[in-house]
């Protein structure tokens, strides 16, 4: 069996985030950037699956800033083939990051694909059914739990409220990972240095993606901050916010 | 003199278990050799003759346990003195005529000291014992929660003490009373054999032939049983005393700081026993099995299933049961036969279990080694991973941005020199906790005050400077130490500096100790030692006494680690402070249990009591303490958590060396700073 992941990176939120010039966007000039956390889950319920029977993973990303380190990673991690996809948009939205990687898995005979359900730098939290769609897969979103049986997949999603529910999806699919089985494991730092020397990266281009109908940001602030809040410890604290506000 | 049939007998018995104890001592070395590399040959002959007079003058045991440690120096002398005894012994058997009693001087004076290092022999078994048998100590006791090896579980330490001690009493009683035969067959009691003399007047009625037979049973359980015992040596943990100054001669000679590099980077650490550096391996069979060293561990003492004690034992037993297995390459893992994941993960690093061993054992660089290779499978408690994929990504522990690095400079009124950009004398290297842990900023701001005061001129590097990696290569990550080192020591290459200060002993460490491996070699003060300096050469003047009853914390990887023990009692006292030692110090000290580490996971379940809670206890069982005092900044952090804690908040206040300097010196405050600069303009 073969599953795909597609690794993305996303801006690392410790640091403080700056806007372009225009105003509409990231600044990415100076960000630092991580991979996204749903997509670390994506590639370890990859893991699992393979360290639970037999199957090759691969992962995927678009060629960026520190992208060769995310991907080594993986390769650390027990990912057996890492591809690059040059040419194309690191920052791209879900629309477009969906074509370039519909063009890049649908010759690598998939039996699986495996997304992160979502990332912080998206908007929509669409990648797996847009991904889907172009694949001609059907795809189910928001995965908590993944069985693999005879060309099936068991999957469980999450509802808001608590529900769950159980779908059995035919193979190939993609799959939206809301968190994998086990916390995504750690890559010492020592293998993945060994990995750097022994292994390499296949490079792969990006190819036409076409015309790219999707939404665009007019207008990005930084949140505006409120007053705050006041921890208020007695009764009497109560009243006098009260009558300071003009309340009773 | 034996019969002819008697000494075929013996020298038969002599080839058969010398046969049998050959093969034992054998598998021992090829057991011993299948360890992994450790150079530990440099200085060999220096190297034994120091471990002779150390094991000689009994300097190691002395450690700990005076009484104890004085019963077995008796036990030890006397049964150094009976290699004589024995040989004495051989030639009485074989040679016609031969015997001491009523020979010269040098004959008088061999009896004199084979009569009392006897009684020394069989006074000191007596005592361990009762001690073992009647008085149990709680300290040969292991918590229900750490793993140990079945034939451990059903008494055999004990069993194995038990014959020990028979045999010791039948060997050395024995040649006692055969002695006492002997002077009742020459007829007189002889000076130079007092109590031998004592026992011989009780036989003084007996027959002649009685006597005889007296003569050749004593003989035969003396040097027979020695014999016999040879082949069970290999077994026994009394093998210890063969094996001990072996391994005292062996022992590390490379700084204490300073872990050993890595051999087989593409199966780094120890997964099974044969993994560990040869010296890891034969330490099993130095070990007596006293327990000192879980006496001495936090996480012992905390109730957590690590025993370093119970580490050793297991690797003996296990040797024991399956030493041909191991041999033919069938091992099963340490984490199975010696030591639970769980208790991997419960030590401190704190040094104390290596300080307190007689034998010259390391069980923390076993526990070490185990969790380089667990780290490098990926084997480790989530909140770990976690720490170390943020030291990765952003050079702290914290998951900060590094950017944030310098955030507790904010409201110092000092402008702090950069040496990336200026020359500067002292390079200050702040790490991780003095930068970003919020109990720690305020210290940190002192001690820019009163570098700023004094004089220094220095700097920081900002937001390049990354974790020194210390406590990174003690959690198991080899290769994220690596990097972390390689880049600050590439950032320390570009600044214009002379010598290295910093605050934390656990980065003091790492640049004194593991840098220069890594290609990295610097003068670093701690600041301890640095302010001493600054005191005595009077750049820092100490205005007013700083009046009160305070102990001190000896920080592990300042004191045990790199022997810092007396500048920050010094300093303390020139501020003058009444300084009360806690029973536990210098390089007893109790770890407050955040090295290695811990400080990044969670306590374990089985937790009893926090290390620091207990630390914290012993400071107020000092009785009007005031001030309890740290010069580390984890230090800070876990013991003004412990007061709260442990229930002693306004009752004991914890502080750093640097706020009593920063009394002493009485500077003018902030606010009084500003009132002269404006009179001024």
């Amino acid at each position: 069996m073969k599953i795909v992941v597609p690794l993305k990176q996303v801006p690392d939120l410790v640091e403080d985030l700056e806007l372009n010039d225009e105003g509409t966007g990231l600044d990415y000039e100076y960000l630092k950037m991580k991979l996204n956390e749903w997509d670390d889950h994506a590639l370890e319920e990859a893991l699992q699956i393979k360290e639970g029977g037999s199957a090759e993973v691969i992962a995927v990303a678009v060629d960026g800033e520190d992208v060769d380190k995310m991907l080594y990673t993986a390769l650390a991690k027990g990912a057996d083939k890492a591809v690059k996809i040059t040419g194309a948009n690191p920052y791209a939205d879900n629309q477009e990051l969906a074509r370039v990687l519909a063009n890049a898995i649908s010759g690598m005979g998939a039996d699986l694909v495996l997304v992160g359900v979502q990332s912080a730098g998206d908007r929509d939290g669409w990648l797996a059914p847009i991904l889907a769609t172009h694949l001609n897969m059907p795809t189910v979103s928001v995965v908590t739990g993944l069985e693999v049986n005879d060309g099936t997949a068991t999957v469980h999603k999450e509802y808001s409220g608590g529900i769950m529910a159980e779908f059995d999806v035919a193979l190939p699919a993609v799959i939206g990972v809301q968190a994998a089985r086990q916390t995504p494991r750690y890559a010492p730092v020592s293998k993945v240095r060994q990995i750097q020397q022994s292994a390499s990266i296949e490079e792969m281009a990006a190819g036409d993606v076409g015309d790219v109908v999707t939404s665009t940001v007019e207008e990005m602030r930084h949140p505006e901050k409120s007053g705050g809040a006041r921890i208020l410890s007695s009764v009497d604290e109560i009243v006098e916010v009260l009558k300071e506000k003009g309340v009773v | 003199m034996l019969s002819f049939e008697e000494q075929m007998a013996f020298i038969f018995l002599v080839i058969i278990c010398g046969i049998i104890a050959a093969g034992g001592f054998y598998r021992i070395y090829k057991i011993v050799s299948s360890g992994r590399e450790d150079y530990r040959f440099d200085n060999i002959v220096g190297r034994f003759v120091k471990a002779l007079v150390d094991v000689g003058l009994q300097r190691p045991i002395f450690k700990a346990r005076p009484l104890a440690s004085t019963f077995h120096a008796m036990i030890f002398f006397g049964f150094s003195f009976y290699i004589l005894v024995n040989v004495n012994d051989i030639l009485e058997a074989y040679v016609d005529g031969w015997t001491t009693i009523g020979g010269g001087p040098v004959a008088n004076a061999f009896n004199l000291f084979s009569d009392i290092f006897s009684v020394f022999v069989l006074v000191g078994m007596i005592f361990f014992l009762i001690r073992r048998f009647i008085g149990k100590p709680k300290v040969f006791e292991f918590n229900k929660n750490v793993l140990l090896n079945p034939a451990v579980q059903q008494g055999g330490i004990k069993r194995d003490s038990l014959i020990v001690g028979i045999f010791i009493l039948i060997h050395v009683g024995s040649r006692w009373l055969g002695t006492a035969f002997h002077l009742v067959e020459h007829g007189h009691s002889d000076l130079s054999m007092p109590t031998a003399s004592l026992v011989a007047s009780m036989f003084s009625g007996m027959s002649p032939e009685a006597v005889e037979t007296g003569i050749h049973v004593t003989w035969w359980l003396a040097m027979g049983l020695i014999v016999v015992f040879l082949p069970y040596f290999p077994y026994s943990k009394h093998i210890h005393l063969m094996i001990a100054p072996i391994n005292l001669a062996f022992e590390r000679r490379t700084p204490r700081g300073m872990m050993d590099k890595e051999t087989n980077p593409n199966e780094p650490g120890a997964k099974v026993l044969t993994d560990l550096p040869w010296k890891q391996v034969l330490d099993s069979y130095a070990c007596i099995m006293c327990t000192r060293c879980h006496e001495v561990c936090p996480a012992h003492n905390s109730g957590t299933p690590l025993s370093p004690s119970a580490l050793v034992i297991n690797k003996r037993y296990y040797i024991n049961q399956e030493g041909s297995e191991i041999v033919a390459g069938h091992e099963k893992p340490l984490l199975e036969t010696a030591i639970k994941e769980d208790a991997v993960w419960s030590c401190t690093t704190c040094m104390a279990c290596v300080e307190v061993c007689p034998v010259g054992n390391e069980p923390m660089a076993d526990i070490l080694q185990i969790r380089r290779r667990m780290v490098f499978e990926a084997q480790m408690p989530d909140e770990l991973a976690e720490v170390l994929r943020n030291l990765d990504e952003q050079g702290n522990s914290f998951g900060e941005s590094a950017r944030k690095r310098t955030r507790w400079t904010k409201g110092l009124d000092i402008e702090l020199k950069d040496p990336t950009k200026e020359p500067v004398k002292y390079l200050w290297y702040v790490g991780d906790f003095a930068s970003y842990n919020q109990n720690c900023q305020d210290t940190t701001r002192k001690v820019a005050r009163v570098l700023h005061a004094a004089g220094v001129d220095f700097g920081i590097v900002m937001k390049g400077e990354k974790s020194a990696g210390n406590d990174v290569r003690r959690a198991g990550e080899e290769g994220l130490f690596e990097a972390l080192a390689e880049d600050n020591i590439q950032l320390l290459e570009k600044c214009q500096f002379e010598e290295i200060i910093t605050t934390d002993p656990h980065t003091f460490n790492a640049i004194k100790n593991e840098y220069p491996a890594m290609g990295g070699h610097y003068k670093v003060h701690h600041y301890s030692t640095f302010l001493l300096d600054l005191i005595k050469n009077g750049q820092i003047e100490l205005k007013k006494k700083v009046n009160a009853r305070v102990t001190y914390h000896d920080p592990c990887y300042l004191g045990r680690y790199n022997g810092v023990f007396d500048a920050p009692r010094e300093l303390m006292k020139l501020c003058g402070v009444e300084l009360v030692e806690m029973p536990r110090n210098k390089s007893n000290s109790f770890c407050c249990g955040a090295g290695g580490g811990r400080i990044w996971m969670k306590d374990h379940d089985d937790m009893t009591q926090r290390p620091s809670e207990n630390r914290i206890e012993e400071a107020m069982s000092l009785g009007d303490i005031k001030y309890f005092t740290v010069a580390c900044p984890k230090d800070m952090t876990m013991y003004s958590d412990a007061v709260k804690t442990s229930g002693n908040e306004g009752k004991l206040e914890v502080m750093d060396i640097i706020d009593y300097v920063l009394e002493a010196m009485d500077l003018p405050t902030e606010a009084e700073n500003k009132e002269e600069e404006s009179a001024e303009a």
